[in-house]
């Protein structure tokens, strides 16, 4: 089904390239983008070109922020001892969202799915073990054993522990140009990390991720937590599924 | 637990069709291709999302249909009246409504409805690959433990996942580095035991319900057994943390072949079940009577166990069952469907006659349907009861099907 326009049929083809959009609701957004005033398809453009222009991430914890450091990382106010980990920024939105975490974040950027072509390189896992431990040796890539990443881990523990954590921009993440920022997250850093929480999504692939991480910051002597899988608040027992419901008995706890 | 009504729309040979149930023996009969098997197919779907044989769900869809689908009306379940609704849409997939009320999860519905299939292709079980004796052992702990078919997705999800890792390196001179392989070799050993931990115990249990299963359906005193060939034998009361350790060193053993190989070679997925009649070997060494014995043997313990687990009497559906077997089988298989061994059952046959010998359908408990091609389309037409049975098949036939037969019959 071809359009007459050229231009039209341009757009259609631009939309399908977003997530859930297919051909056909593609077609019904351009019809509605042609009924719109030229000012407000200008605001949208503008707001498309921004988000790329000046959104950066946080070079600290790679949330998408205004402002590197983020205002959580750069908050007086937060625990600077935990720090919870999830795999999109929209992940800490949603525990923000509760208000009752007031430790740190940090942005992993997706989980380990050598299917989707993402290893644990890929990740920001390594920024991860630098911020739990500065001394991390930052060659260690996944390309060299996970044994061998322990004992230079450990043996590293040893030396003295650098301040001034260097904050490295992960692949995808704009390169921290603005030293001063990236100094003052890292003089706020003096806290040491006391807990490291995982707010991974419990399926095989957030398992996943949740052992290659708790494996690699096992030496670093840091407890590493996950959250808690089981009933949904406001639920029935009665309706929960078998499989959620196994795991809530497995994963139950002292009254 | 009873069908009482089953709706089928756009459902293979069926436009659309409704049928009354009785509680035991139904009897669905007609020429071959009309459209029998599609009402047991149907149930089938209604019970556990899927057709027993192996199809896509796009070529359920009658031709030109944008659609399907199937109503069951089922007493006994969990409430006194349960409407479960299937319709399958070839752009958006399947959709289950347990009483309206849309499931947030297909599996949801396994092991609620319990369904047990015998049908020609049976023969597969102990005549073919592993992969149809492995195919039974997870339809039977599915429907028996809605956990296990949990742990058997994320199982397969895992490995296809340390697969792709391998995939990966299997050209190159060293195996994956540690980094990249061991997290998902603990995944599949902390799931992949859970799998052969079930399977192991339950096959323990299934052993006894096999033999009195072979008992009921031959009177030849050979003792049939199941043995269960995985990483390692395994006792009933072998823990799950025994069977992650014989895992481990397993696949410990076989780094260097599935480095070559590029795939993962030990767990679940390699399972074997070897079927024995006394020291015989079924598989290679039974006869086709043994064969045909064994395998309606396996199906009739798999109705038992699943009776006594989930306390209450799956479907039974026969679809052209008897067509092979010895008359004096057929008799006893036809006492036991009439017997408080056996709930609401479904028979596809070509003739009635044969049926209509031992079971009585004047009783309300029992009832026969005959199944024709109308325009085309299906046509289930319930028989009213009369004494004289062979006269009722003459004459229900030639009443609906005789325009059409001739035409209908080429074409099946």
């Amino acid at each position: 089904m071809q359009f007459t326009s050229e231009s039209v049929e341009a757009l259609v083809e631009q939309f399908t390239k977003l997530p859930t959009i297919g051909r056909k609701t593609a077609q019904r957004l351009v019809n509605f983008v042609l009924k719109m005033p030229r000012e407000e398809v200008e605001e949208i453009a503008r707001a498309l070109i921004a988000v790329k222009d000046q959104v950066q991430r946080c070079s600290t914890c790679f949330v998408v922020a205004d402002r590197d450091p983020c205002p959580i990382c750069s908050s007086e106010k937060r625990d600077r001892s935990t720090i919870c980990v999830v795999e999109e920024s929209s992940d800490l939105l949603a525990i923000e969202r509760t208000g009752e975490y007031r430790g740190l974040y940090h942005v992993l950027g997706g989980v380990i799915s050598p299917l989707d072509g993402v290893g644990p390189d890929d990740l920001r896992i390594r920024e991860l073990a630098r911020r739990v431990d500065p001394s991390f040796a930052d060659s260690e890539a996944a390309n060299v054993s996970a044994a061998d990443a322990r004992e230079a881990a450990e043996s590293g523990e040893a030396g003295p522990p650098e301040v001034g954590d260097e904050p490295h921009a992960g692949d995808g993440a704009p390169a921290p140009d603005d030293a001063d920022g990236a100094d003052g997250a890292g003089e706020d850093e003096e806290a040491e990390v006391e807990e490291v929480i995982l707010a991974v999504n419990p399926n095989v692939e957030g398992d996943t991720t949740a052992y290659y991480i708790s494996q690699l910051l096992e030496p670093m002597g840091v407890p590493v937590t996950r959250i808690a899988r089981g009933l949904p608040i406001g639920g029935d027992l009665e309706y929960a599924d078998e499989a959620t419901l196994s795991r809530a008995l497995e994963g139950r706890g002292a009254v | 637990m009873i069908l009482r009504t089953l709706r089928l729309r756009s459902f293979r040979a069926h436009d659309e069709t409704t049928v009354e149930l009785r509680p035991k023996v139904n009897l669905l009969h007609g020429a071959n291709g009309v459209g029998k098997t599609n009402v047991l197919e149907a149930i089938h779907y209604v019970c556990l999302t899927k057709s027993f044989t192996a199809t896509n769900d796009r070529y359920v869809v009658r031709q030109d249909a944008p659609y399907f689908e199937v109503e069951g009306l089922f007493e006994g379940v969990r409430s006194t009246e349960t409407r479960v609704r299937l319709v399958y849409v070839p752009s958006e997939g399947k959709k289950v409504f347990v009483n309206g009320a849309p499931l947030d999860r297909l599996t949801e519905i396994v092991g609620m409805l319990p369904v047990v299939v015998f049908s020609p292709e049976d023969h597969a079980l102990t005549a073919e690959g592993p992969s149809e004796r492995r195919r039974f052992l997870n339809n039977i702990l599915s429907q028996a433990r809605p956990v296990y078919m949990d742990d058997l997705m994320k199982y397969r999800r895992a490995r296809k996942q340390r697969n792709e890792v391998l995939r990966q390196y299997k050209k190159r001179p060293s195996p994956p580095p540690d980094a990249l392989i061991e997290p998902w070799t603990e995944k599949i050993i902390m799931i992949g035991s859970r799998v052969i931990h079930r399977r192991n115990q339950f096959l323990h249990t299934f052993r006894e319900y096999l033999v009195d299963a072979y008992e009921r359906i031959d009177a030849v005193a050979e003792e049939p057994t199941i043995e269960y060939d995985t990483i390692d034998a395994f006792e009933e009361s072998t823990t799950e943390s025994e069977i992650q350790k014989a895992f481990r060193s397993e696949v410990e053993r076989k780094r260097e072949h599935e480095h070559q190989r590029g795939t993962t070679l030990v767990g679940p997925q390699r399972d074997e079940l070897v079927f024995r009649l006394d020291d015989l070997e079924v598989r290679r060494y039974g006869s086709q009577g043994q064969h045909r014995t064994f395998a309606m043997a396996l199906k009739l313990a798999q109705y038992l166990y699943l009776t006594d687990r989930l306390d209450t009497q799956p479907i039974l559906l026969l679809d052209d069952a008897f067509g092979k077997l010895d008359a004096r089988r057929t008799d006893v298989f036809l006492e036991l469907l009439m017997s408080d061994v056996i709930g609401q059952s479904l028979i596809t046959a070509t003739r009635r006659s044969p049926f209509a010998k031992t079971i009585d359908f004047d009783r309300p408990t029992h009832g026969s349907m005959h199944v024709t091609r109308v325009d085309g389309a299906a046509r289930v037409t319930p028989e009213q009861n009369r004494g004289d049975d062979a006269s009722t098949e003459d004459a229900s036939g030639t009443a609906t099907t005789v325009p059409e037969s001739p035409v209908q019959e080429q074409q099946t």
